[in-house]
């Protein structure tokens, strides 16, 4: 069963495409991160799926029913969604609630129970009662979550979750979305530009580049054209396996690409000599920069770390294959 | 000098003796104009909420019209009127001209524009996150208008009380429509106007610093109402 599924997807904004997907399937009760960076058509695709905006062209199914606006209650219940800059109206937090679940027609004997849950559930039980305009930005993102959730959304969408809050409130908020997402049933999307975090809460990613949506991780992107099955980003050229013309860019996976001492006879199209320029560790492996005019990033074991006994500044080969390259 | 300062003692006496026909006045005056804000309010607070939360083809044209409307001369809606409520006008069965009646739709035509613009103003100068949130909480159509009404509240009730300041002080379609009748269409402005070329000059006096209380009294409370919010 799918949450969503996008076909055709396109949005203009003064003639420019912002968003151009298409075909997208989001299935349900998983947590996927939406990946990319600012301007890359995150929050317009969160807009899309929270039925706030219409796509120029294209249609969104919500759990394989097309849909028309205005969205009907019951469809409408299923979502929940918390802007990057969420709004709250006057009032107190609960009062924010409340409105919430009346709009959601939900039962007024009700309320008060699902106003205490949904506020322990984002640990702002003890500011209820107090006005929503003195909340802080963490409080807020919290306080706003709690309105979305009252109603028990199948889908929850969330806009940038972690942007502006420092580590304490960001490692909260991480553990209200790792539980939010353990609930059967619930769906979570959040966008966020930081690789790490989403690789780590979600059990799926979404890159956006552009406006356009790419399976694989956006590091090791470059720019160019394409012509023949060889990618030309004005440095170097990098042959792909793909005879699209309308090609901007390419993308290697960093677990795809091999580091070595020598260059090595193999089947492996792609193979560029350069410099280690960093060596760090990320999420229990090690991401070593290498330097080829253009930076790649190879992910490579600690084991391997060792074995190669590499140094930066060290000249080294990287290989990959034109099947490690997608394009987009 | 001293002309002026012997018609202003009068006209403080006349106030402060709390003079019959004056407050005559002065109630005829306020419940005139009160009942037009209500039916103006009521059409156009709406109306500039739907206009302020849309777009649609001919919004352009509509908001110079409106811009046009507020400045219209009250003389050529009460022109206009005269026409049409004057006995061999289209709407000359209904007897209405010189009852307050024909003021008050005089008024309501005339402070409408100026209640809609200013209500359009203070839709499309609330926040911008307002109605995405409202839709994505659930808010129907008819609730999505209500509650933004109800955010924009005191921007819209400084709306209202414009309004009501211009039909309070407005003269030339009261005078037209009204015409000056004394225990019934005799309104504020319109008593000064006639007590003014009658040379009774410490009654109009009297009136206007009535008017000018009651408009300070409106500012009063707009800006009162302004500090109360939240």
């Amino acid at each position: 069963m799918t949450a969503y599924e996008l076909h055709n997807i396109k949005v203009f904004r003064q003639q420019n495409c912002i968003l151009d997907i298409p075909s997208l399937i989001l299935p349900k009760s998983d947590c996927i991160a939406l990946f990319g960076d600012n301007g890359a058509g995150k929050s317009t695709l969160l807009d899309l799926l929270a039925f706030i905006k219409t796509p120029s062209e294209g249609k969104v199914f919500l759990s394989g029913m097309p849909v028309t606006l205005p969205l009907l209650p019951a469809q409408r219940c299923k979502i929940g969604y918390v802007s990057q800059h969420p709004f709250l109206l006057s009032g107190s937090v609960s009062d924010n609630i409340r409105l919430a679940l009346k709009l959601q027609n939900t039962e007024t004997k009700r309320h008060p129970r699902l106003i205490a849950e949904a506020l322990e559930q984002v640990g702002l039980t003890h500011l209820a009662n107090q006005a929503a305009s003195t909340l802080s930005g963490g409080e807020l993102k919290r306080a706003a979550i709690a309105r979305a959730i009252s109603y028990h959304p199948e889908i929850l969408l969330l806009d940038e979750p972690f942007s502006h809050l420092d580590q304490s409130h960001i490692q909260s908020l991480e553990t209200i979305i790792a539980q939010l997402a353990d609930q059967t049933e619930t769906t979570v999307i959040f966008s966020t530009h930081n690789r790490l975090q989403g690789r780590a809460l979600a059990n799926d990613v979404i890159n956006l580049v552009d406006g356009k949506t790419t399976k694989s991780p956006l590091i090791n992107v470059y720019d160019g054209t394409l012509k023949q099955a060889i990618f030309d980003t004005g440095k170097l050229h990098i042959h792909t396996n793909s005879m699209q013309d309308e090609v901007r860019h390419v993308a290697i996976d960093p677990h795809e690409i091999i580091v070595s001492h020598q260059a090595i006879r193999s089947s492996m199209r792609n193979q560029f000599q350069g410099r280690i320029i960093s060596i760090a560790e990320e999420a229990n492996e090690v991401r070593v920069t290498v330097d080829c005019q253009e930076r790649f990033h190879a992910i490579i074991t600690h084991s391997s770390l060792h074995e190669l006994k590499l140094e930066l500044g060290q000249s080294i080969w990287i290989s990959f294959k034109s099947q490690a390259v997608s394009v987009f | 000098m001293s002309y002026f300062a012997d018609s202003l003692s009068t006209a403080v006496a006349l106030i402060t003796s709390f003079d019959k026909d004056i407050y005559h006045i002065v109630i005829t005056s306020l419940s005139i104009s009160i009942v037009a804000a209500i039916i103006a309010a009521t059409g156009a607070i709406p109306a500039g909420t739907l206009m302020g939360l849309h777009e649609f083809r001919g919004k352009h044209l509509l908001q110079h019209l409106l811009n046009t409307l507020m400045a219209l001369p009250t003389v050529v809606i009460g022109l206009l009127l005269y026409g049409l409520f004057s006995r061999l006008g289209p709407l000359g069965y209904l007897q209405l001209l010189y009852t307050p009646t024909a003021v008050i739709i005089a008024e309501a035509i005339l402070i409408f524009p100026i209640m809609m613009n200013l209500t359009v103003v203070a839709v499309t100068s609330s926040d911008t996150r307002l109605v995405p949130t409202l839709i994505s909480l659930g808010a129907k159509p008819g609730q999505l208008l209500f509650h933004v009404i109800k955010h924009c509240r005191f921007a819209i009730l400084a709306a209202v009380i414009t309004g009501f300041g211009r039909a309070i002080g407005e003269v030339g379609a009261a005078m037209m429509l009204g015409g000056n009748i004394e225990g019934y269409t005799r309104t504020m402005t319109t008593a000064i106007a006639l007590e003014t070329s009658k040379g009774e000059f410490e009654v109009g006096l009297a009136l206007g610093l009535l008017l000018l209380f009651i408009a300070f009294g409106i500012n009063f409370l707009l800006s009162w109402l302004q500090r109360a919010q939240p």
